[in-house]
């Protein structure tokens, strides 16, 4: 039996998106906002806490809690700040955009309620530079809402990057906003206490943002019977790769892995072979087609050694050289990496090197060994997330696909001879390397 | 007394103050953690390098140390025990290793440098890297001063943290990102700070290194020799690097409570002046042929001849730069000797300041640090505008009242500003009053050496106050104790002879000073010790050569009235002026000693009882306050009004302020790395000023006043007061007080 | 420097409680007065609104991919190869732009008219290939559509 999708995050658009104020405030809109601003801010925080509402950025950490870490104003009389980030960068996930896209009034209400709850007066949306069209319609939003004199002592600020994955990292995000080098700080002091401007401040997610939004609609309580223990509610999986129908779907956890790529997403097209899943974005540790029966919420997916991250889901069927998976994973990393600290810095660039290398026949055995040491050496000595997520990922690779990386040392060469559904790909890594290549000729 | 904290480093217990830093809590257990990244100077620590990577008990994770706080009853394990933490920093130096060129036979940093002796300690013995590193252009020179090398570059960002967070001239910058990652300047733009030197001892590697010593010596044949740098009245701590005789560069000592390991580049780079082309080694005696070389005993005779001669109408120009026992010496010699009692300095000196005396690290603490004067600190005492802007960081309120301050006020008048903010009415007078921890520094000419900000200070109530006080910064290295020792050194008035028998001009500073050339041409003869052969060549009957502050033995005075020992770091290609002045004095019955010490115990019986020159040490202490005595009233009169608009014809006249840059003076102008720092030919013209006469900022304009003009690149500044036309001293030649300026044709 | 710029710039910087917060907003309004890249000029003009150094803005601006430093043509196509673009068919899209402009991915055309390259993951997966012209996004593109596509672009003032 197909497992129920009840519609929470994108619930009253019926597939399309709700664009004007009226039509959302006539489907109930802003009675949640009404709600919470009756409410104690530690009213509002206690709902979230019931809720379960765990993260939906890529950490999973409980929301309501955050917010309880924010020092109150007469303990800390600086002003408050919420930060939205919306910075979604991690490969395989595009689920805010189309939240942003398709519900723009309930992401901007939730906005409001969140910073009612660690009261804030001043909100910052940190939107990815890429994201135009996504930052047009918020801007049009708002102003309706201003208009409407909805926003009451709250001022919102939306505000564009620039291009840079690493500017998803909370600390990152608010070097970045505050005018310098998207380079991500030291924890201590945590951004509840020493964020934004040295004043508290709470970094949310998109979606973790406009869930909220119902939540307060629902009750916390209501919210926290969907899904499963440890990871209530629903959750916006994003789903793409080697899939008949690619998109974003909205589901409860803990549906299986096969219910979502099978039932939900087609399967894997052309008669292909299902070979690989990612299952949380590119920085999770990579699923056999063994684990299809995996359940997608956070206990399992440790479980079953991955996790799930961003909810980024991307097949990949057998035509795919695993090792040059590897090669354009960490490309993306070590353009990625903001270069403050050595292991990630030198190490993206180090690993892509060696599993190019092993990709192109020119490896050996120690060269095999030597990649799983330079992970080893990465993990756990970065500053950030980012270089361990190369390390994790690359190391999971090997992990999962041992024979196939022994395959291209034992052959000198990678066993799809070209026929490989990466074969070729240009990395902007690759590209700036060619550029100045051909510019220095 | 802060609370102590028990903490275990290795298993060695130790206990420190509540809110140590781990890397020093681990010093203090003897247990060493290795850094590049970490350095307290540069503002709370980064953890970029993980080069201080250990393992504490119920973390899972390896902690970047320099980042932690110690708390009680935490248990650290280094590299020393603990593998993980041994694996890590291995890790880290592999990392660094492999992009890092085997340049050490030809890197200057190599035998001092803190990235081989950590590979030594705890890096990996061999290489797996088998990819083509990471290649650049090298060295490329991001000044006259420092060159860069970026496959050296280890990125630990200490030098584009202190151009942000020390400097704050944001000029040394990080371009790209990730592995592409490159330190840059803008464009082709040099560095030019005047604290730009420092990021050469930053740097942890041969990565930025100084032109001037590139392939000059290694480490295991040198010696570095402590003394004082007095480029300017700070008196920083430095060492001179010294080889074969030969003084190869300048270092930081670091005197935390003066300095705190900084230098300017004028204190760390004018060193070479030492050797430059036209520098006096012997005698010059003139005859009607001109100057001729002379031997030591020939010039005394002539020098013996000139002073007797004078009959008593001796006039004494100091420069402040002399040792203590330079100028007590001379004054024994010609006071003692030969009754010349009269003595000009470049400005007046008082003691009045002892009573509000701080060391300069005290300004870091200040809440609120007013600044007064025509001058900017950063031209007058370099290190001092470090401290006002660290101040600034931790979150004090800095006024600055000048012509190019925050609160404009035109030149000359500091005096009515400390009046103003005397008065009753005043809300930064109110201010000053209120706070603990008030600062007040009087930077420019004027002031009475300081007795005009005491009377101040004394009215706002700084007296009892420990944390507030107040700094006066002259503009001589050592005037205060140059004019102590000229006054102790024998018991009777000054005298004002009238006409100028024989002017004797000491040392190079007096020697291009315009008003001591004025007074030269009234004087019958003139002696003049000098350095350089173009100062006095033109108008001295007698040259000595002088020696240079790096070679002499002695003491020096600095702003802070703290006493501070110099060392001579190599012999001076003539005799140290105690030497012959020993000699003169003994033909005129004076006996004073060839050698600074026994000078200096002579006159500290007089001015510094109980502070030996073993008291002094390597890093002199600053004495207690003493108690207030109020100076002598001001002998000056206000300073001309400046001319109003309504009075000028045409478009009219600015009054031309002439400022003396920091890198200037016949030392800076003879070292020609140093050339990109001096003053740019400009003239800077307020907002209103400018439009009112369509200049532009690039215009070039000329400036008159009867019969003489210069020209010169506009500049507008935003901060100049109105009616202004600012200038460098060096570039406004004989200009008068009041210019026209025009743009040229 | 053009008033606009300036005033607009100092607008910006009064929505932000620390000025220096205006400096992604302030470069992104000058590259579009540049035609699309940062010239040294537009650095020095930015600093000078927002107080700051031209070295600053350079520290800044070559941090982010979307600021250039070099020019990147009038209209700039840029495709997304990340890994589920890849999977699409993004190389065959690359390729097919390549043919099509003459453009190397990396460079510019000669005449300025038309930059193209290859960017990390644009957040489209689920409708790739994703490709971006002068920022906005094609969804869905293939190699066969890249003619009229570029056809398209020659036509009109810009992308759609």
């Amino acid at each position: 039996m197909a497992t129920a999708r009840p519609e929470i995050v994108f619930a009253g658009t019926d597939g399309g998106a709700v664009l004007t104020l009226d039509e959302y405030r006539s489907a109930g809109g802003f009675g949640a906002l009404a709600k919470a601003r009756e409410m104690a801010p530690d009213e509002v925080i206690a709902e979230l806490e019931a809720s379960g509402l765990r993260g939906r950025g890529g950490a999973g950490f409980p929301t309501g809690r955050k917010w309880a870490f924010v020092p109150k104003p007469d303990q800390l009389p600086k002003p408050h700040y919420l930060v939205v980030n919306a910075d979604e960068s991690e490969p395989g996930t595009f689920k805010d955009r189309e939240i942003m896209l398709r519900v723009p009034f309930r992401f901007l209400e939730g906005c409001l309620i969140s910073a009612h709850a660690i009261q804030a007066k001043t909100v910052f949306v940190y939107i990815r530079g890429e994201y135009e069209r996504e930052f047009e319609i918020l801007r049009d939003s708002l102003e309706a809402m201003r208009k409407a004199k909805l926003l009451g002592k709250v001022t919102l600020v939306l505000h564009r990057g620039a291009g840079a994955y690493i500017c998803g990292e909370e600390t990152a995000l608010l070097e970045s906003l505050e005018g310098g080098r998207g380079l991500p700080r030291t924890k201590p002091p945590f951004p509840a206490v020493a964020g934004l401007y040295a004043a508290p401040t709470a970094v949310n997610n998109v979606e973790s943002i406009a869930t909220a939004t119902k939540v307060l609609e629902l009750g916390g309580a209501e919210y926290a019977k969907l899904g499963v223990e440890n990871s209530s509610g629903t959750r916006v999986f994003s789903l793409s790769g080697d899939v008949v129908n690619p998109g974003n779907y909205e589901l409860p956890h803990g549906i299986s892995l096969r219910e979502l790529v099978y039932d939900v997403g087609g399967g894997v097209p052309n008669g292909r072979a299902l070979k690989a899943v990612i299952p949380g974005g590119s920085s999770t540790p990579i699923l056999t087609a063994e684990d299809i029966d995996t359940r997608m919420d956070f206990d399992s997916l440790v479980a079953a050694g991955s996790s799930i991250g961003s909810a980024g889901v991307i097949v990949l069927d057998d035509r795919c050289c695993m090792v040059q998976l590897g090669v354009r994973v960490s490309q993306f990393y070590e353009h990625e990496s903001c270069g403050k600290c050595t292991p990630c810095r030198v190490g993206t660039r180090w690993l892509t090197q060696i599993l190019q290398k092993i990709e192109n026949g020119d490896a050996g055995q120690a060269d095999l060994d030597l990649l799983l040491s330079v992970c080893d050496r990465i993990l756990g000595k970065c500053l950030c997330p980012l270089g361990d997520s190369d390390a994790i990922a690359v190391a999971s690779y090997v992990a999962r696909f041992r024979d196939e990386f022994q395959q291209h040392v034992d052959l000198g060469r990678c066993p799809f001879e070209g026929e490989s559904s990466l074969e070729r790909i240009l990395a902007p890594t690759e590209m700036h390397a060619r550029h100045h290549e051909a510019a220095h000729a | 007394m802060p609370e102590l904290v028990k903490v275990t480093v290795d298993e060695r217990g130790v206990e420190v103050p509540q809110g140590t830093g781990l890397v020093e809590a681990a010093q203090a257990a003897g247990i060493e953690i290795p850094v590049f990244c970490y350095e307290p100077r540069l503002g709370p620590p980064v953890g970029a390098c993980r080069m201080c990577l250990v393992e504490i008990e119920g973390m899972p994770k390896l902690q970047a140390g320099c980042t932690l706080t110690v708390q009680e009853g935490m248990v650290i394990r280094t590299a020393q025990t603990s593998e993980k933490a041994a694996e890590g920093q291995e890790a880290t130096l592999e990392f660094i290793l492999v992009n890092h060129p085997l340049d050490c036979p030809v890197c200057d940093k190599g035998g001092e440098c803190p990235l081989q002796d950590l590979t030594f300690r705890y890096g990996p013995p061999a290489t797996r890297m088998s990819f083509p590193k990471l290649t650049f252009d090298k060295p490329i020179p991001i000044s006259p001063l420092i060159a860069l090398d970026r496959e050296r570059c280890i990125l630990c960002y200490r030098c584009t943290r202190f151009s942000e967070d020390v400097s704050e001239d944001g000029l040394l910058i990080a371009r790209n990102r990730g592995a592409n990652t490159v330190i840059a300047t803008f464009e082709d733009e040099p560095y030019r700070s005047p604290f730009s030197g420092n990021v050469i001892e930053l740097c942890p590697v041969g990565a930025l290194t100084s032109t001037q010593y590139r392939f000059e010596a290694r480490p295991w044949e040198i010696q570095n020799v402590p003394t004082v740098c007095t480029g300017c009245p700070v008196g920083c701590n430095v060492s001179a690097t010294v080889r074969e005789g030969r003084v190869r560069r300048i270092v930081s000592r670091n005197h935390s409570e003066i300095d705190r390991g900084w230098l300017c580049d004028k204190g760390r780079f004018t060193y070479p002046h030492l050797r430059a082309g036209d520098r006096v080694t012997t005698p010059l005696v003139r005859d009607r042929a001109g100057l001729r070389e002379a031997t030591w005993d020939e010039a005394l005779d002539v020098a013996e001849e000139l002073l007797r001669a004078a009959g008593g109408a001796i006039v004494t120009a100091l420069s402040g730069s002399e040792t203590t026992e330079i100028a007590y010496s001379l004054g024994r010699v010609l006071r003692g000797g030969l009754a010349a009692h009269s003595a000009v300095l470049p400005e007046a000196t008082s003691d009045a300041l002892d009573a509000f005396s701080l060391p300069l690290s005290a300004i870091a603490e200040a809440e609120l640090v007013v600044v007064l004067g025509d001058d900017p600190v950063v031209e007058r005492a370099p290190i001092v505008d470090l401290w006002i802007k660290e101040a600034a960081r931790r979150g004090a309120e800095v006024v600055v009242c000048g012509p190019t301050g925050d609160l404009p006020t035109p030149p000359g008048t500091a005096g009515s500003v400390c009046s103003e903010l005397a008065a009753p009415g005043s809300r930064l007078g109110k201010r000053l009053r209120a706070s603990e921890r008030a600062i007040l520094v009087w930077s420019g000419p004027g002031g009475g050496g300081g007795a005009r900000l005491a009377e101040l200070a004394a009215e706002l109530g700084f007296e009892g106050k420990p944390g507030s006080g107040a700094l006066h910064l002259p503009s001589t290295p050592n005037g205060r104790a140059v004019a102590a020792a000229w006054s102790a050194a024998a018991n009777a008035d000054e005298t004002n002879p009238e006409p100028i028998g024989l002017l004797f001009v000491s040392g190079d500073e007096a020697a291009s000073d315009p008003s001591v050339r004025a007074l030269a041409e009234q004087a019958a003869r003139v002696v003049v010790v000098t350095m350089f052969h173009e100062l006095a060549g033109g108008w001295a009957d007698l040259v000595l050569p002088a020696t240079a502050s790096l070679e002499r033995d002695g003491t020096t005075m600095n702003l802070e009235g703290r006493l501070q020992r110099l060392r001579r770091t190599v012999l001076p290609p003539c005799p140290d002026e105690l030497a012959w002045l020993s000699k003169l004095g003994a033909r005129f019955g004076v006996e004073t000693a060839p050698d600074a010490a026994t000078v200096y115990a002579e006159l500290a019986e007089r001015l510094f009882r109980d502070l030996t020159l073993e008291d002094l040490g390597l890093r002199a202490p600053l004495p207690g306050r003493k108690g207030y005595a109020e100076p002598a009233p001001a002998t000056t009169g206000a300073p001309p009004p400046l001319p109003s608009p309504a009075e000028q014809h045409f478009v009219g006249q600015l009054r031309l302020h002439r400022y003396r840059a920091l890198f200037s003076g016949p030392a800076v102008e003879r070292v020609p790395e140093l050339r990109f720092q001096r003053p740019p030919l400009e003239v800077e013209l307020s907002v209103p000023d400018a439009e009112r006469r369509g200049i532009a900022t690039g215009d070039v304009v000329q400036l008159r006043s009867n019969g003489t003009s210069v020209e010169l690149r506009a500049r507008v500044n935003r901060r100049l007061v109105e009616g202004l036309a600012r200038v460098a001293d060096e570039h406004a030649g004989d200009l008068h007080a009041t210019v026209e300026v025009v743009k040229a044709p | 420097m053009t008033p606009a710029l300036y005033d607009r710039i100092q607008d910006l910087r009064k929505r932000y409680p620390e000025r220096r917060s205006a400096i992604l907003p302030a470069l992104r309004l000058a590259q579009e007065e540049h035609a699309g890249w940062l010239p040294p000029e537009a650095l020095t003009e930015v600093a000078d609104a927002l107080d700051v150094t031209p070295a600053y803005c350079l520290s800044i601006a070559s941090f982010y991919d979307q600021f250039h430093l070099e020019p990147r043509g009038r209209t700039l196509v840029e495709v997304c190869t990340n890994v589920s673009c890849a999977l699409a068919g993004a190389q065959d899209v690359v390729d097919a732009f390549e043919r099509e402009l003459g453009v190397a991915p990396g460079s510019t055309s000669a005449d300025g008219a038309y930059g193209l390259g290859t960017v990390e993951c644009l957040g489209g997966c689920g409708w790739a290939p994703v490709v971006a012209i002068d920022n906005r996004h094609r969804l869905r593109v293939q190699a066969a559509d890249v003619p009229a596509i570029v056809q398209e672009l020659g036509d009109g003032d810009g992308p759609a």
